[in-house]
């Protein structure tokens, strides 16, 4: 039940994502990645990746135009 | 990396006090009316400039207001084996194809000259390496041509020094392109699917491609992902 | 004040419109009802990078260069969109409208910020990347937009093996950038 964090502010597309794919890997069951954002797709396609993987995942705004993603592994 | 005791969800997570977020609708608004002063003066110029002024707004919003990503609709497939992007540009494809041929087999009908023609390439060795070498670069500089201009609008600065580079790039293909149009391009045929299928043919054609893509897509991203959605 | 805007902003609907992101499709949609109104208008289909070309003729004329006996540029209609200048060339106002209307799109979701390099890597990808861009897409004698969209829309077979090679393209760009861009 750790809680980890990735940096991706200032990374373009498709950097976070494939970071974000790579973190999540390394994490286990019950885990939470907290994935920093500030590219606009990024907020849209990292999420939905997330959700496809069948994993929980909240968006907030925590600055105008920046994001955090928080991701809980389910599986 | 900050251990929290409990169950992990956002409830238990501790996070530094937010500062309290400042709206940007003002700017939004004197930037409007910026853009609508720009507008009166292009007027000045040739009548025409501000229709063109508009449609790139609309593009510009549309595209920032989807995400709406080329390259994405390329990349994602390889990198996460996701096509959801993919799929949204098949349909734009299929949509603007009823469209286009419409506004085409009206004007052929009518006997004039048909519209868009320029749109219609010719088929080379140039047009496949242009394509591999585009595709890299828009890969490479995180935006194709349209999302490479987006992304300066949203303020980021690569995408800036990729739009510097891109123009440079344009200057430096349009200096070779004496040498590939009298070496490689020639006189490359260009096919006008309707001049071969006939127009209800060509559209049919197009569809059943249209159609066996999609599905391909979804089945790609069924087997590299475990879900359609 | 702020209190205000903030008000207006926080409103359901001006969310559903300005700020939350559309779909994917809905993005499709709408970008095929305005490439159609497009020809329609002007009896052209949308193109972005032929405008880069004469940007780059332009700059060239500013830094001394001459493009005159250019194979590229000899056509009496490409002599007059450089002689015409920026602002009565249609391509580069509605490149100018594509970066202006993500701009206020931008500010209009309240997202605007000015996103500063990270690395010197991200530097190298974007020079690199846009420089095979630019050529590419001369030689391709369009873009994504160009010799993708409208060309496949045109029911052009240009259009399709466009596609097929920019897939091809894609993957080599993906392979690289995982394997020194990140």
């Amino acid at each position: 039940m750790a809680e980890f964090t990735l940096d991706c502010l200032g990374e373009a597309c498709p950097v976070p994502l494939m970071r974000t794919e790579k973190k999540m890997a390394e994490l286990s069951v019950g885990d939470v990645l907290v994935v920093s954002i500030d590219h606009s797709c990024a907020m849209k396609n990292v999420p939905e990746w997330a959700r496809k993987q069948g994993h929980n995942v909240e968006i907030e705004e925590i600055d105008d135009g920046e994001w955090e993603v928080v991701i809980e592994k389910t599986k | 990396m900050g251990q929290t005791a409990g169950p992990a969800t956002k409830s238990t997570r501790t996070r530094a006090p937010r500062k309290p977020k400042k709206s940007q609708l003002p700017f939004a608004l004197l930037a409007t009316a910026l853009v609508i002063v720009f507008g009166f003066y292009l007027n000045y110029y040739n009548d025409k400039m501000v229709v063109y002024l508009l449609f790139g707004i609309s593009f510009g919003v549309i595209l920032q207001r989807s995400r709406f990503c080329f390259t994405a609709s390329m990349r994602d497939p390889c990198i996460t084996g996701s096509t959801s992007v993919t799929r949204a540009v098949l349909i734009a494809c299929s949509l603007a194809t009823i469209g286009f041929t419409a506004i085409k087999y009206s004007a052929h009908m009518k006997g004039e000259t048909i519209p868009g023609m320029e749109n219609v390439g010719q088929i080379s060795l140039a047009l496949a390496i242009g394509a591999v070498l585009f595709g890299i670069g828009m890969v490479i500089a995180g935006g194709c041509a349209s999302g490479t201009l987006m992304r300066v609008g949203e303020g980021f600065t690569m995408q800036m020094i990729s739009l510097f580079f891109f123009v440079l790039g344009s200057l430096w293909g349009a200096h070779d392109m004496g040498w590939w149009r009298a070496h490689v391009i020639k006189d490359a045929p260009a096919v006008f699917l309707p001049d071969v299928f006939g127009w209800l043919g060509a559209l049919l054609v197009q569809s059943l491609i249209i159609l066996l893509l999609y599905i391909a897509s979804v089945k790609w991203q069924e087997k590299k992902m475990g879900s359609a959605e | 004040m702020n209190a205000f805007w903030l008000k207006i902003t926080s409103n359901r609907f001006y969310k559903r419109l300005l700020k939350e992101p559309f779909t994917y499709v809905t993005g499709a949609v709408l970008l095929a009802v305005f490439a159609i109104a497009h020809l329609a208008v002007f009896s052209k289909g949308w193109g972005v990078t032929s405008a880069f070309a004469d940007w780059g003729a332009w700059m060239y004329k500013l830094v001394g260069g001459n493009v005159d006996n250019w194979a590229y540029f000899s056509s009496e209609k490409a002599q007059k969109t450089l002689s015409g200048g920026f602002m009565n060339d249609g391509g580069s106002i509605r490149n100018l409208g594509i970066i202006l209307g993500a701009f206020l799109a931008t500010l209009f979701a309240s997202e605007f910020k000015l996103k500063k390099i990270k690395s010197k890597k991200q530097i190298v990808a974007a020079a690199l990347g846009g420089l095979l861009m630019g050529y590419g897409a001369r030689l391709a004698n369009g873009c994504n937009i160009g010799a993708l969209f409208t060309s496949i829309s045109s029911l052009s077979l240009s259009g399709w093996i466009f596609w097929l090679f920019l897939f091809g393209g894609a993957f080599i760009g993906s392979k690289l950038l995982a394997k020194y861009f990140m």
